[in-house]
């Protein structure tokens, strides 16, 4: 109950921020909701010169793209640890954190959130609803709690993968290149998996489960039946690498050796 | 009851050393060289309810880390420590509940958003009620002079005004001990008294106990009746500053400046027979007689100098807390 009425106090304080600077505010709710454009435009153009990829349709293809658009959106919104190495660490802000009785990665996502990036999951349902009506797919009294269920999965699997990534700082403190490169294999949970070989979708279904953020869940309101257990899967997956990524961060803080004044 | 209690307190750290040349870099990539280094070296010391502690030592001579390990930052290597009753790193989000932190060169408020904005936060963070908020603060606010900052986003504000807003954040939830780490670094005179009264004025009300380290001696003289100090990780002082001075005080020094040119040779000779020794300042010609603690001997010096040479002006100087102080470092161990 504290940790909720702490995230809305942060939202506040967040939104505040924000107001401060109304001409910045505007500028960057407009350029976020071109590059969204941009996107869906870009989405449609590629995709227009495939018709079939390995027994996917081209609507299909575009509904796993808008349906990873929606995790990753919140992902991008909430767990921007992705300079947490730069910014705490070698800057020493996390002694700050130690110093207040709220738990040290609540109050690091908190203060790190960016909530603009919540734009891009309104492109992630727009898309969705395109192929989707293109595809006749119906939406039953179920799919939207699934869809919830499975977007908190992907966002809790990013999370986990990037969190797990943030805690190598406690060990070594020197930059590492790991975190761009993250995000770029991320890219490939968003294609339909069975178009890799058997390694990398093996890598993508239980090392770095990304395709649990864009393919597998989609899959199922797609209707395809052969991948509804990976679908089911994915929340259960969020959870043990979130919960993994948690026990890893909570070991790290007592290794955390602190910056010099 | 002890606030703070530590016991054979140990931090180390590992410390990589590089080879030299392209070939040692290579080699440095299959094993580096390490040395384990102790930046706290098993120190133990008590600190007492309301008590204000000076904490001192030249820079990386343990400090900070002793600090860290104390707000329960850093996970000590071996020892105990026990404040407020409770294990630092083990309890953590409970036991900084109990404790106020400021860092002199780290801000704890939110840059960009307004100072009471970052209060009205930091009271949901430590479970303020309001009435609690209320009472506690008012004082703090009118005494630390920040009302009209309030209003303002904290990079607005300048050094001194930012110093004073980060003491009120540390003093919210109004804990029953305060670490201040160089609190009043870069900080001009008026800002420091107003800063040294306030605390003073919180000991006294809630019998807070303060744990200060700093670089301005002056401080702790105003504030401090005890100190510690540290060198290479150890405590080579505990003790009150009165009997610091005390004991390392090295006599006093008479500084003259003399309207006529004067001889060193002269006065050596004039004073010959007595414990004194004689310097001068070539550039601004003052010359200072350095004697013991004997305060007959200062008399009779002056009575010599004065009877043979036209004075200008003279000073007699005690030691300072800042000089006993190199003085302990230059020589090592109390």
């Amino acid at each position: 109950m504290f940790y909720f009425t702490m995230f809305f106090q942060y939202i506040g304080q967040y939104m505040k921020t924000r107001l401060e600077y109304r001409a910045d505010l505007v500028v960057e709710i407009v350029s976020d909701l071109l590059s969204q454009a941009i996107n869906l435009i870009f989405i449609l153009v590629v995709f227009g010169h495939t018709d079939f990829l390995n027994g996917w349709t081209r609507e299909e293809i575009i509904f796993i793209y808008g349906f990873f658009l929606v995790p990753y959106a919140l992902f991008t919104s909430f767990f921007n640890i992705w300079d947490f190495n730069e910014r705490y660490i070698v800057k020493g802000e996390l002694d700050r954190i130690l110093t207040r009785p709220v738990h040290s990665l609540f109050q690091v996502i908190l203060e790190r959130m960016e909530l603009e990036s919540l734009f891009g999951a309104v492109t992630g349902l727009a898309v969705m609803f395109y192929s989707g009506s293109r595809l006749g797919l119906e939406v039953n009294w179920y799919d939207p709690l699934l869809f919830a269920l499975f977007v908190l999965g992907g966002v809790l699997v990013y999370a986990g993968i990037f969190i797990m990534i943030a805690c190598i700082s406690f060990w070594a403190d020197a930059r590492t290149s790991i975190m761009p490169m993250m995000y770029n294999i991320g890219n490939y949970g968003r294609y339909p998996v069975d178009i890799y070989n058997k390694v990398i979708r093996f890598v993508l279904t239980w090392v770095l489960p990304f395709a649990f953020v864009g393919v597998y869940p989609a899959a199922f309101f797609l209707g395809r039946k052969e991948w509804y257990f990976y679908s089911f899967l994915t929340p259960l997956i969020g959870l043990v690498f979130f919960g993994v990524s948690v026990m890893l961060w909570n070991k790290g803080v007592k290794k955390y050796s602190g910056a010099g004044n | 009851m002890n606030a703070i209690e530590v016991r054979d307190l140990r931090k180390e750290f590992k410390a990589y050393s590089s080879r030299s040349g392209l070939k040692g870099a290579f080699r440095d990539l299959l094993t580096r060289n390490y040395k384990i280094v102790p930046a706290v070296n098993d120190i133990s010391f008590a600190v007492k309810q309301g008590e204000m502690v000076g904490y001192i030592g030249e820079n990386g001579a343990g400090k900070s880390t002793t600090i860290k390990m104390l707000t329960g930052i850093l996970t000590p290597t071996s020892g105990s420590i026990t404040v407020n009753g409770m294990n630092p790193h083990k309890e953590r989000e409970k036991f900084v509940q109990t404790i106020g932190v400021v860092f002199g060169q780290r801000s704890q408020l939110w840059w960009d958003i307004a100072v009471q904005e970052s209060f009205r936060l930091l009271k949901k963070v430590y479970k303020v009620s309001d009435a609690h908020y209320n009472e506690h603060m008012d004082h703090v606010i009118k005494t630390l002079d920040i009302e009209p900052l309030l209003d303002k986003p904290v990079r607005k504000l300048s050094l001194g005004q930012r110093m004073r807003c980060e003491l009120a954040a540390a003093l919210i939830h109004n804990p029953p001990l305060l670490f201040l780490d160089e609190p009043t670094i870069g900080l001009d005179v008026l800002v420091k008294l107003k800063i040294r009264d306030f605390l003073k004025e919180i000991n006294e009300k809630y019998n807070t106990t303060i744990l200060l380290t700093t670089h301005d001696l002056t401080d702790i003289e105003a504030l401090c009746e005890r100190v510690v100090m540290l060198d290479e990780g150890k405590v080579i002082y505990d003790g009150s500053l009165k009997s610091m001075k005390e004991n390392w005080a090295e006599g006093k020094e008479i500084q003259f400046e003399f309207l006529e040119s004067a001889e060193l040779t002269q006065l050596e000779r004039l004073t010959a027979g007595m414990q004194v020794k004689w310097e001068i300042d070539e550039k601004s010609r003052i010359f200072s007689a350095l004697t013991g603690d004997d305060d007959e001997l200062v008399s009779q010096v002056i009575a010599k100098t004065v009877a043979s040479h036209k004075v200008k002006d003279v000073k007699i100087n005690e030691p300072s807390t800042e000089e006993i102080i190199r003085n302990i470092y230059e020589r090592g161990m109390v």
